[in-house]
């Protein structure tokens, strides 16, 4: 087994309710590499944000164990260090973009001058020097998110966690912003965990890709993408994106067409 | 709250040049202020008005200019001043306190509940007489009419701003190591902020009605007390020399919460 940043292990949630407890996750059990980029693929309301946030620690699984990244005594209990990237931004409206990106540090207890130092650089990676005086209303839906991942990234997170961040996007927008994000994640080695609906984006973007099914959550299938980096939207004409594009679309539209005959697609 | 200028922009559409000034919505506010002066003065003038019923103009603002003079009214401006803010600080600070606990506390927000419901709506001023026979007529009374007149706007208004608080903002924060308290401090204080300046803005209107009644009721000094004097010893240009007072007040006040409310903009998203 190779090492591992995040493993689930017969991870389950079921959510008590007086009248039907509800099951979003059933028995998940995968392992996220550290170093590569996952992504998490499926219908709406399978639970993929819900593993994100048991991943994060912000929800508590109800079977299973998770067990993380074994640090140097041994220890596989100690949580990595992770920021998240928002589908919604959840940028600080009343926050300057640099105050924005160094919030994080600013708690921690970080110096004005490191945290400044830290923020520029941050922001100069995404692409956004210029505008580190500005308020997140002043800037298009793409700097805004752009700010949300220099805003992750100062952290130097051990597990990068990306819930839908080009989910609220245009099209185009969405397609430069995969493209920048590839080459950050290319060059930089980080671990991260890409929850998306679009099979695009999970190919271009990750190492491997878990294919979950319709309510209650599992993991159907486990495919490695073994396309060349640096990928693009060229990398789109590839006649191994096509097969690839194919099989998990055969694998999801199953599950898609189960879940909208059960309702619980639309209900999320 | 300023009336929004309509149609400012086809002014310079218009043919006549001389209707130009007209289409100013501030030569307009205060042209007819002038307007409506002159005519006061004009028609008192001319049918012989006593001054004991509807004083001209004119002899207000002698009036006026005697009372800030002579009159010692400045003091009597400062003490009122003082009675309505020093009340409303403490409002201020307490209420923005007691809204935040209330808000985050499930336990704090079901006693609060029942309070609010039951003080809220009693008009405050029913309670003069009962606070007179507690605290007298000196400044622990001043200070608590006006207290009480701004804290319920103020605490109702923080607990809906932390309440309607964007729970992404509270996720992100956490994410990125957050304590409750930084929670508290750094994302709901501030996300609730115009929320608290509307609570703010109807709790000083309502600080100052109270003052000035109280004044009026039990005072010796305060614009209150000097009104309801002058009223009882018939000095009609007094009365209206005081309540000139008392509206300049009310547009200082109201432009610099317009002001305020303007730089709030940084606070709304889209």
């Amino acid at each position: 087994m190779p090492a591992v940043a995040i493993e689930f292990d017969d991870i389950g949630l079921t959510f008590a309710s007086a009248s039907t407890p509800t099951t979003a996750l059933e028995a998940v059990t995968c392992g996220f590499e550290p170093g590569k980029v996952t992504a998490l693929i499926g219908p709406s309301g399978c639970g993929k944000s819900t593993l994100l946030q048991i991943a994060r620690g912000f929800l508590e699984p109800t079977r299973g164990t998770l067990r993380f990244l074994e640090r140097a005594n041994g220890e596989t209990t100690v949580r990595p260090a992770m920021s998240t990237v928002w589908q919604a931004f959840n940028l600080f409206p009343w926050l300057t973009v640099i105050d924005n990106v160094a919030f994080g540090l600013d708690l921690a207890g970080i110096t004005k001058n490191e945290r400044d130092t830290r923020a520029r650089r941050a922001i100069a990676a995404v692409d956004l020097s210029g505008f580190e005086d500005r308020y997140p209303r002043q800037l298009s839906g793409g700097m805004r998110q752009r700010v949300g991942l220099a805003r992750a990234l100062v952290m130097e997170p051990e597990v990068l966690l990306l819930d839908e961040p080009f989910g609220a996007l245009d099209a185009q927008t969405r397609l430069v912003l995969q493209e920048q994000l590839a080459r950050l994640v290319e060059t930089s080695g980080t671990t991260a965990i890409l929850v998306t609906h679009s099979i695009e984006e999970a190919i271009l973007l990750a190492d491997t890709i878990l294919v979950m099914t319709a309510r209650p959550g599992r993991i159907a299938a486990r495919i490695e993408v073994e396309l060349p980096r640096p990928r693009s939207v060229a990398t789109t004409r590839d006649p191994g994106f096509s097969a690839l594009f194919d099989r998990i679309y055969e694998l999801l539209r199953d599950e898609v067409m189960r879940a909208m005959v059960s309702g619980q697609g639309e209900a999320q | 709250m300023s009336l929004s200028p309509v149609a400012k922009g086809d002014a310079p559409a218009r043919a006549k040049p001389g209707y130009a000034l007209l289409d100013d919505p501030r030569v307009l506010g205060w042209g007819s202020i002038v307007v409506v002066l002159i005519a006061w003065e004009v028609t008192a003038r001319l049918f012989n008005v006593s001054a004991l019923y509807l004083p001209r103009p004119s002899q207000i603002v002698v009036a006026l200019i005697t009372l800030f003079g002579s009159g010692g009214l400045a003091y009597d401006l400062g003490v009122t001043l003082w009675r309505i803010f020093a009340g409303f600080a403490i409002a201020l600070v307490s209420g923005t306190l007691l809204g935040l606990w209330i808000a985050t506390s499930f336990r704090a927000r079901a006693v609060a509940d029942m309070f609010i419901a039951a003080l809220y709506p009693l008009p405050k001023i029913t309670l003069i007489p009962l606070l007179i026979i507690w605290l007298g007529t000196g400044g622990p009374f001043m200070l608590t009419i006006s207290f009480l007149g701004a804290i319920f706007p103020i605490v109702i208004n923080t607990v809906l701003g932390v309440s309607q608080c964007d729970p992404g903002l509270v996720l992100a924060a956490r994410d990125l190591g957050a304590t409750p308290q930084q929670i508290m401090r750094r994302v709901l204080l501030p996300s609730a902020i115009p929320s608290i300046f509307a609570g703010m803005r109807l709790g000083l209107g309502v600080s100052i009605i109270l003052v000035v009644a109280a004044e009026m009721v039990v005072g010796k000094a305060g614009l209150g007390a000097r009104l309801y004097l002058a009223g009882q010893i018939l000095e009609t240009e007094q009365v209206f020399a005081i309540l000139i007072v008392l509206a300049m007040l009310g547009i200082i006040v109201t432009k610099i919460q317009d002001a305020v409310d303007a730089a709030l903009g940084n606070w709304r998203v889209d």
